[in-house]
This record gives C-alpha cells, sequence and structure tokens, in this order.
C-alpha cells in the first residue's frame, strides 16, 4: 500500500505536462486552426468541448473497470480510484455540456436539444452525482465500497440504452465531424489542433485525477486518525472522569 | 429460491396492506400528479396523447419510488435486515420476493391511475388493450427489477425518498422513453413506426436489470452496516 501511495505524489508530472501542452494547443486553437467558414470564431469553443466530453466519457469508463475490480479483489485501492474517476468525470462532462450550450446557442439558436449525446451526457452527470452522494454518506468502508462498485458497474451498463433510447426520440441536430459524417469532416490543422488538444487534456486529466486520489487517501489516514483519537478524547473527559470517580 | 421469494412477497404484501399508511401514499401521489398536471391544461385545449401518457408514467415512478421505499422500510427495525440474511435461503430471493410484491402493488395502483389519466387529462382511449396490457407488464418488469435493487441503497437512511428518486430517474430513462412513446400509441391508436424498437429496448432493460439484480442485489444488501 505504501508503494501505492507513494505513486501519487507523482502528480505534479502529469500537471506540468499538461499545463505546457495546454498553452501550446491554446496558441495553436489561436494560430494554427481557421475559422470555420459558416459558424465563425465561436467554433474555436469545439477543441475544449470535444476532449473534454471524451475525457469525461473515459472517466466514467474507468470508474466501470475499477468497480469491477473492487468487486473481485475487494482492494480499497481500485474503490478510492473509482470515487476519483467518478468526480474528474463529473466535473469534465459538466464542463463539455456548459461548453457544448454556448455553442449551441449561438449556432443553433438554442441552449438544448434533445439528442442522443447532450442527453447521454446529462443524464451520466445525474448517475455520477447520485454515485458520488452515495459515497458521502455514513457507512461502513465495507458497504460504502460494495453499494458504489454496484452502482458503478450499473450505471455503465446502463449508458448505451440511453443513448440508443434518446436516438430513437425523433430530434437531433448533433453533427459528427470526427467521424466524417453529416458534418464533412476536419481540415488537418484542425484535426492536428484537435489532437494537441486531447493530449493536453489527458495529461491535465491524469493531474486531476492522480490528486483526487491522493485527497480521497488522505482523508482516509485522517479519519483512521480521528477514530484512534477519539476514544482518547473521550477517556480524558471530565464526565467520564466524574464517573470513574463515583465508581 | 422461487418458492422463498413468493413467500417474500406474499410477506411483505401482507404487511404492506394491513398496515395501508406506506401504501396509500404511494397512491395519493400518483394521484396528486395526476390532478396537477391537468392545470397544465388550459381552457378548451387539448391535452396530447404523449404529454397523458408521460403523466402517467411519471405518476408510476413516483409511486413506484414510494412502493420500494415502503417495502424495504419493513425490516428496517430491530435488525431485520440481518434476519432476513440469516435465512437459509438464496440473498436474490429477497430481491426477488420484494421486486414481485412492488410489481403487483405497482400494477393495483395503475388500475386507479389509467382512469385517472382519462377523468383528469381528458384522454379517450382508441389503442387495443392487449397492447396496453404488453407496454404495462413489460415496463413495470423492468421498474420494480430496478426498484428492488436500487431500493437497497436507501434502507435506513435520512431522507431516502429523496435519495432513491435521484439513482434511480436517471437509470430509468430508457424505460420511461419508451413506456411514454408507446403510452402514446396505446392511447391514441395511432400506429407508431418504431414500436417494435421501442418495445424491444423495454426487453433489453428488463434484461439487464433482472441480471444486475441476480448478480449485484448481494453487494448492495449483504454489506455489514
Amino acid at each position: 500500500m505504501q508503494r501505492r501511495v507513494s505513486y501519487i505524489y507523482a502528480a505534479p508530472v502529469p500537471a506540468l505536462l499538461g499545463g505546457l501542452l495546454m498553452a501550446a494547443s491554446q496558441l495553436m486553437i489561436v494560430l494554427v486552426a481557421p475559422v470555420e467558414e459558416r459558424m465563425g470564431l465561436i467554433q474555436k469553443i469545439f477543441y475544449l468541448h470535444l476532449p473534454l466530453a471524451w475525457w469525461g466519457l473515459f472517466s466514467f469508463f474507468m470508474v466501470f473497470v475499477c468497480s469491477l475490480l473492487y468487486l473481485l479483489r475487494r482492494d480499497f485501492f481500485w474503490d478510492a480510484l473509482s470515487e476519483a474517476a467518478a468526480a474528474c468525470g463529473l466535473l469534465l462532462a459538466v464542463l463539455a455540456l456548459a461548453t457544448g450550450s454556448i455553442w449551441a446557442r449561438i449556432s443553433w439558436n438554442t441552449w438544448w436539444t434533445w439528442d442522443p449525446r447532450l442527453t447521454t451526457t446529462l443524464v451520466l452527470c445525474f448517475i455520477y452525482a447520485g454515485f458520488l452522494l452515495i459515497r458521502r454518506m455514513d457507512m461502513t468502508p465495507e458497504r460504502r465500497g460494495g453499494v458504489s462498485a454496484a452502482l458503478g458497474i450499473i450505471a455503465f451498463l446502463d449508458v448505451p440504452l440511453v443513448f440508443f433510447s434518446a436516438r430513437l426520440w425523433p430530434q437531433t441536430i448533433h453533427p459528427q465531424v470526427v467521424t466524417q459524417g453529416q458534418g464533412g469532416g476536419l481540415d488537418p490543422s484542425m484535426r492536428l489542433t484537435l489532437i494537441c488538444c486531447l493530449i493536453s487534456f489527458g495529461f491535465l486529466w491524469a493531474a486531476l485525477l492522480t490528486l483526487r486520489f491522493r485527497l480521497g487517501r488522505l482523508e482516509e489516514v485522517l479519519n483512521a486518525r480521528l477514530l484512534v483519537q477519539e476514544p482518547e478524547t473521550a477517556g480524558n473527559h471530565p464526565q467520564n472522569n466524574e464517573e470513574k470517580n463515583n465508581g | 429460491m422461487i418458492r422463498a421469494a413468493l413467500l417474500m412477497a406474499r410477506k411483505d404484501l401482507l404487511l404492506l396492506c394491513a398496515r395501508g399508511a406506506g401504501l396509500a401514499q404511494a397512491l395519493l401521489l400518483g394521484l396528486l400528479l395526476l390532478f396537477i398536471f391537468s392545470l397544465a391544461r388550459g381552457i378548451a385545449e387539448e391535452f396530447s396523447a404523449q404529454a397523458a401518457s408521460a403523466v402517467f408514467w411519471m405518476a408510476t415512478l413516483f409511486c413506484q419510488v414510494l412502493i420500494f421505499n415502503a417495502l424495504y422500510a419493513l425490516e428496517e427495525d430491530n435488525g431485520q435486515r440481518q434476519a432476513l440474511l440469516m435465512l437459509p435461503v438464496p440473498e436474490q430471493s429477497i430481491w426477488a420476493g420484494k421486486g414481485l410484491a412492488g410489481m403487483v402493488i405497482l400494477l393495483a395502483a395503475q388500475g386507479v391511475f389509467i382512469p385517472a389519466t382519462v377523468v383528469f387529462l381528458d384522454q379517450d382511449i382508441q389503442g387495443g388493450l392487449l397492447g396496453g396490457l404488453r407496454l404495462i407488464l413489460t415496463a413495470d418488469l423492468g421498474l420494480a427489477a430496478a426498484g428492488s435493487l436500487l431500493g437497497a441503497l436507501a434502507q435506513g437512511r435520512a431522507a431516502r425518498e429523496s435519495l432513491l428518486s435521484v439513482i434511480i430517474f436517471p437509470l430509468l430513462l430508457p424505460l420511461l422513453l419508451a413506456a411514454i412513446r408507446l403510452g402514446a400509441e396505446a392511447i391514441s391508436g395511432a400506429g407508431l413506426e418504431e414500436a417494435e424498437n421501442w418495445f424491444r429496448l423495454l426487453l433489453v432493460f428488463d434484461g439487464l436489470f433482472l441480471a444486475a439484480g441476480l448478480a449485484l442485489f448481494g453487494f448492495i444488501y449483504n454489506a455489514q452496516e
């Protein structure tokens, strides 16, 4: 366990790399990527929106994998990692929704539309907010681990159904730009900028994940110390001493 | 396991019917929702079949949350949960029994909500009886499987009704969408092009939550407090 805890001090490495690459990718967004003909300057939000959405979804997949591993191995390392991944995923997914909403308002004249990807992302936000809520409840670590791992598995298995149900619902305006669908694909310089953004966000995500994981482990250590101290404090309580004397 | 589940369902149904309060609360909430949503209709305005179907299923969902909370609240006191777990039967029979009891109560509640939808939302049901029955049974199976699995999560917790709603509603979205679309078809009687796709989605949802219940219920219910 000590070896694993020492890994988390490596958080500054992805943070530093992420910061440098983020600065480079911002320059690329401004200097290299051309301004899109129809949408204009607002299209540049796409370079933030897509990496946020992809890394957010990857985080939720990681929650699923960590939940499975926790149930198989009963190791709290996976439990803590699933919580960190859920928190990072929720943050990134909310930011992806916010950037997407701003983009949609200017491009399509609406803040929100019933679209499979939008709906799925929003539902994921609700599900993983519930997941984090469950983890904050007063439970023994074993019960919390079991309950949240079960929820982490159910939540991810439900995602394809949410996506397909939203797709069957007859309204969508979301273009498929990356896979060359109705959006017509990407210009090479745009693609290069996007790849750079994806990598920089990947490092940023790794830094956030390690920091959140470390926070979770430190919280556990503090809680364990509190549990040790509490009986001692209770023993020194004046009322207890009085009872002892009377006894 | 099936015999144990049937016994569990019988015990829960008898207890809930004898006490009455939990059951009446769920029924009243659903009826109130249907009544309040009828205010959304202006004078001489028509409530569309899809809107009526959505309100009907929302009433069913809220009723389901209260039903499963009431079912799991039966074993909240005096360590009765531990007593249930000590029974020489698979723990999945608890999930199946509570799911079955919940489904029976939900069907009974819907027996009240359907006439209420006709009256309060001014609907004229034109679809076939068989189609409507197939929809209700398939959707309720998924609702019962998911409700029984996740109801165990909220057992003994403060604000358990809101906690269960927050967790279960996003997960039930596929079922809700399919039920609303098929329900609109059942009310209006107009053929829906993708009706079979929606129905398949309902079946997959049922399969997913039945499998999840069998595989994961133990992890949710069995862990020590």
